[in-house]
């Protein structure tokens, strides 16, 4: 015979003791996400809060941003490595968007017969998690060991290979969210291929394509490694890409490793500099990307 | 350019006419698209068992069955939808014009453009209502501005549409109701003319209005095009439809008129699946 079902033995009832063990289970795991929430967030306030308090004066001088990298001891600013890293990343973001976007379209969009666009996608994605400095090491000795010296342009080519892997997969993933339907429907009107990438997949992936390639800008902005060994330092204003070039990170790396007060200040200046930089387009990829819902 | 007459009818007229000719068995007609031992293949799945048909030309023909039996499968073999995806493919032959479709050397793009399709849930393109209709068109002709506009008017008010776009053409196809995003599909697919319209359950997203409006113009479009619409609704298939192919698992049942189908079916199968016995 089954379980007698009565009124006064209801499981629906605030004293059942498996609800009641549930409900502590969810308090314990809200305290403990809570915990985890507060502790990731006081390093990070921490971080901003210590370089905002050390380099807000530097940033608050108009000469950090018209006077060049001064030698030690005199007043200077960080001019030519701000035009410098401007430089590298114009020079990598033109490099790289049109590799990284086509090569997107061809692993959504063509690549779903044989091997190459899966055996492409593993490692793009191998290359999306190498460490910068490998980038950087194989840069110099393919290219400034080969014409033996350092260059803007080898800086932003290794800008480039790092940019590249970022864009293909946001590329790749954003343009797999276009409904097959919309292809579909393309195709059932006589259209090729090429010309409904252009006209129907493209214009309904565009925004997140466009938060791709600001977001793959945000993380080279900061790469230090990979310009160390390619487009180096310098001490002068030049914007020739032939020649070694100033950029934020290395005279960043550069300053802060001194023993000079005035370096250190202008360190501090150029790490705040970046990071405001990096909030403005992720805020900038964050408002693109939600105008579109 | 005598087709662009801008038609003035009554909104919504529900039912079929009362009258209807007598329809001749299929056989007396001429075929549009023959299929032939038609299998069809899903990786290793098999869809559709040997079909063996002839669809009229300008008429509406209806396909009713089950969910999964092959109906949609069969339907994006006439227009080789499927090559677009590798793991399917179609063997057998479908026979459009006297020319078997399914061989390597026919182009698709203009099997497509010949053989039009609206899908079950609407899909406009991210562009203008306007740049919707003269997307298709434009990869087939060159028309002038002027040229443009007539067509897209003319387009959408064979789709029942014009009257309540005409004055937001350039808004985005989105911006459309769903039963109007419908209309737009079908405005689309008519307006590069094609022969035959390819109808893929296309009111089951759709209110009643909606829906009555599209079987209306199912009505309209008999006289120039060859329709073939697969539908769940078995008295959407009674009312547009001049002839009715059951098909289950695959398999073609049973095929002819449609009053013949509805209303003494040869099979027991049919008859089973139209009077709810199964299904």
């Amino acid at each position: 015979m089954s379980a007698v079902v009565s009124a006064a033995t209801s499981a629906i009832s605030p004293a059942n003791p498996l609800y009641r063990s549930r409900k502590r289970v969810n308090v314990f795991m809200l305290g403990v996400s809570g915990v985890a929430l507060v502790f990731g967030l006081f390093w990070l306030v921490w971080i901003l809060g210590t370089l905002f308090y050390e380099g807000g004066h530097a940033l608050a001088r108009i000469s950090l941003y018209f006077e060049m990298t001064p030698p030690p001891g005199a007043d200077g600013g960080l001019a030519n490595a701000i035009a410098g890293s401007a430089v590298l990343i114009a020079v990598a973001t033109l490099l790289g968007t049109p590799v990284g976007v086509l090569t997107g379209t061809y692993l959504a969009e063509y690549g779903k017969r044989g091997w190459i666009a899966p055996a492409t996608r593993f490692i793009n994605d191998v290359l999306l998690s190498a460490p910068s400095i490998v980038i950087g090491l194989f840069v110099y000795s393919v290219y400034v060991a080969r014409v033996r010296h350092f260059s803007g342009w080898a800086g932003a080519l290794a800008l480039a290979l790092i940019f590249i892997p970022v864009v293909v997969r946001t590329s790749d993933d954003m343009l797999k969210l276009v409904p097959d339907s919309l292809r579909e429907a393309a195709a059932a009107l006589g259209c090729p291929t090429w010309k409904m990438i252009l006209s129907v997949t493209y214009p309904a992936a565009r925004t997140g394509i466009v938060t791709g390639v600001l977001l793959a800008v945000a993380r080279i902005s900061g790469e230090t490694a990979p310009l160390l060994f390619t487009a180096l330092n310098n001490q002068f204003w030049s914007l020739r890409l032939n020649e070694p070039m100033a950029n934020l990170p290395t005279v960043i790396f550069q300053f802060a490793m001194s023993p000079y007060k005035d370096w250190h200040r202008l360190a501090w200046g150029g790490a705040a500099l970046i990071t405001l930089t990096v909030l403005a387009l992720n805020i900038l990829a964050r408002s693109l990307f939600r105008r579109k819902d | 350019m005598e087709a662009y007459e801008p038609v003035a009818r009554p909104v919504v007229q529900v039912m079929r006419p009362s009258v209807r000719a007598e329809t001749p068995p299929v056989e007396e007609l001429r075929p549009k698209i023959s299929a032939r031992n038609l299998n069809f293949y899903y990786g290793a799945f098999r869809a559709l068992h040997d079909i063996s048909l002839d669809i009229p030309e300008k008429r509406v023909t209806a396909f009713i069955g089950p969910s999964g039996c092959g109906k949609s499968t069969f339907l994006r073999t006439l227009n080789r939808l499927y090559s677009l995806y590798p793991d399917q493919r179609a063997e057998g032959e479908v026979i459009l014009d006297g020319e078997n479709i399914l061989t390597a050397k026919q182009d698709v793009s203009l099997i497509r453009a010949k053989v039009g399709m609206v899908f079950q849930k609407p899909t406009p393109f991210p562009m203008s209502i306007f740049d919707n209709i003269a997307f298709g068109v434009r990869l087939f002709e060159h028309l002038s501005r002027r040229e443009m506009e007539e067509r897209v008017e003319w387009a959408l008010t064979r789709a029942a549409l014009w009257a309540e776009v005409r004055r937001k053409l350039h808004q985005s196809g989105n911006s459309l109701s769903g039963g109007q995003q419908q209309r737009l599909c079908i405005a689309r697919c008519i307006a590069i003319r094609p022969e035959v319209l390819l109808l893929d359950e296309p009111c089951s997203a759709l209110d009643p209005i909606s829906t009555a409006r599209i079987e209306e113009l199912i009505h309209e479009l008999k006289g120039e095009y060859t329709v073939v619409i697969v539908t769940h609704n078995m008295q959407q298939a009674a009312r547009v439809s001049d002839y009715t192919a059951y098909m289950y698992l695959g398999e073609l049942i049973e095929y002819g008129p449609t009053d013949s189908v509805f209303i003494k079916p040869k099979r027991k199968e049919t008859e089973d699946y139209i009077t709810g016995r199964f299904g």
